[in-house]
């Protein structure tokens, strides 16, 4: 497999099992309704599974970051571990029929242009550490 | 909705975060010449690596909390801001430099988090 495959596959597993922990986090929040600062609350969300999903996402993003970071280069898989932003805004629309405003989709933009910048920027910093 | 407990709920999120991340900063380079093992053991046995595992055992919960009163996207958006907290913490605690990327990165998610939050 070809190096810059394995960054895709790579980076693409990443984003993947962060969206899945994010909407594992969404459906036991919605599963533990009515939210509640209070013990019952709790117990509603350890005992339905979609808490358990989210620590599974976990750790298949821990796995597949420590992977990652064997061969890539910090900034842009530390930019990739933020990117899961993208994956939760296409799915919350169908799954949880989510709507996005011009206004959020405008800030998000600026977000992850902010994110893209610092990956960028560690590069540079690592090039100037060697 | 109770904009209030948002608010509360996302400033406490975001310090549970990047005082996670502190810590485990702090924790990790601690000083000793260990290697393997005796390294571990000389984490453990002192406070920052806890100081972490604390704040995210209380982050796991904040979030689930934070998601159960407003939308998903909205809320992985607003996360976003402990990328900033992290970054001001390195600086003040670490000495961590402001280049200019970073800061200009740092400023586009400072715009882009408050876009998205009062709207």
């Amino acid at each position: 497999m070809s190096l810059k495959r394995f960054y895709l596959i790579g980076f693409i597993a990443l984003i993947a099992f962060d969206t899945l922990s994010q909407v594992c986090f969404k459906l036991a929040a919605i599963h533990a309704e009515p939210f509640a600062i209070e013990f019952d609350w709790l117990l509603r969300v350890v005992g339905a599974p979609w808490v358990y999903g989210a620590a599974v996402g976990y750790v298949g993003a821990f796995v597949t970051w420590m992977t990652l970071l064997r061969h890539a280069p910090i900034g842009p898989a530390f930019a990739a571990s933020h990117l899961e932003v993208i994956g939760v805004m296409v799915i919350s629309v169908p799954v949880f029929g989510e709507y996005l405003s011009a206004q959020q989709i405008f800030g998000a933009a600026l977000i992850i242009a902010g994110v893209v910048c610092l990956a960028f920027g560690e590069t540079s910093d690592a090039h100037v550490q060697h | 909705m109770n904009s209030a407990l948002v608010l509360s709920i996302w400033v406490l999120n975001t310090l549970l975060d990047s005082g996670g991340q502190l810590a485990f900063k702090a924790a990790a380079i601690e000083p000793g010449d260990a290697d393997g093992l005796a390294r571990w053991r000389h984490m453990l046995a002192r406070p920052w690596i806890w100081v972490g595992i604390v704040c995210f055992v209380g982050e796991f919960v904040v979030w689930l909390a934070f998601l159960s009163l407003i939308p998903l996207a909205e809320g992985v958006l607003l996360g976003m801001f402990s990328i900033v907290a992290v970054m001001l913490g390195g600086r003040v605690w670490f000495y961590e430099h402001f280049t200019r990327p970073r800061l200009i990165g740092i400023g586009l998610i400072i715009v882009g988090v408050v876009v998205v939050g009062i709207s």
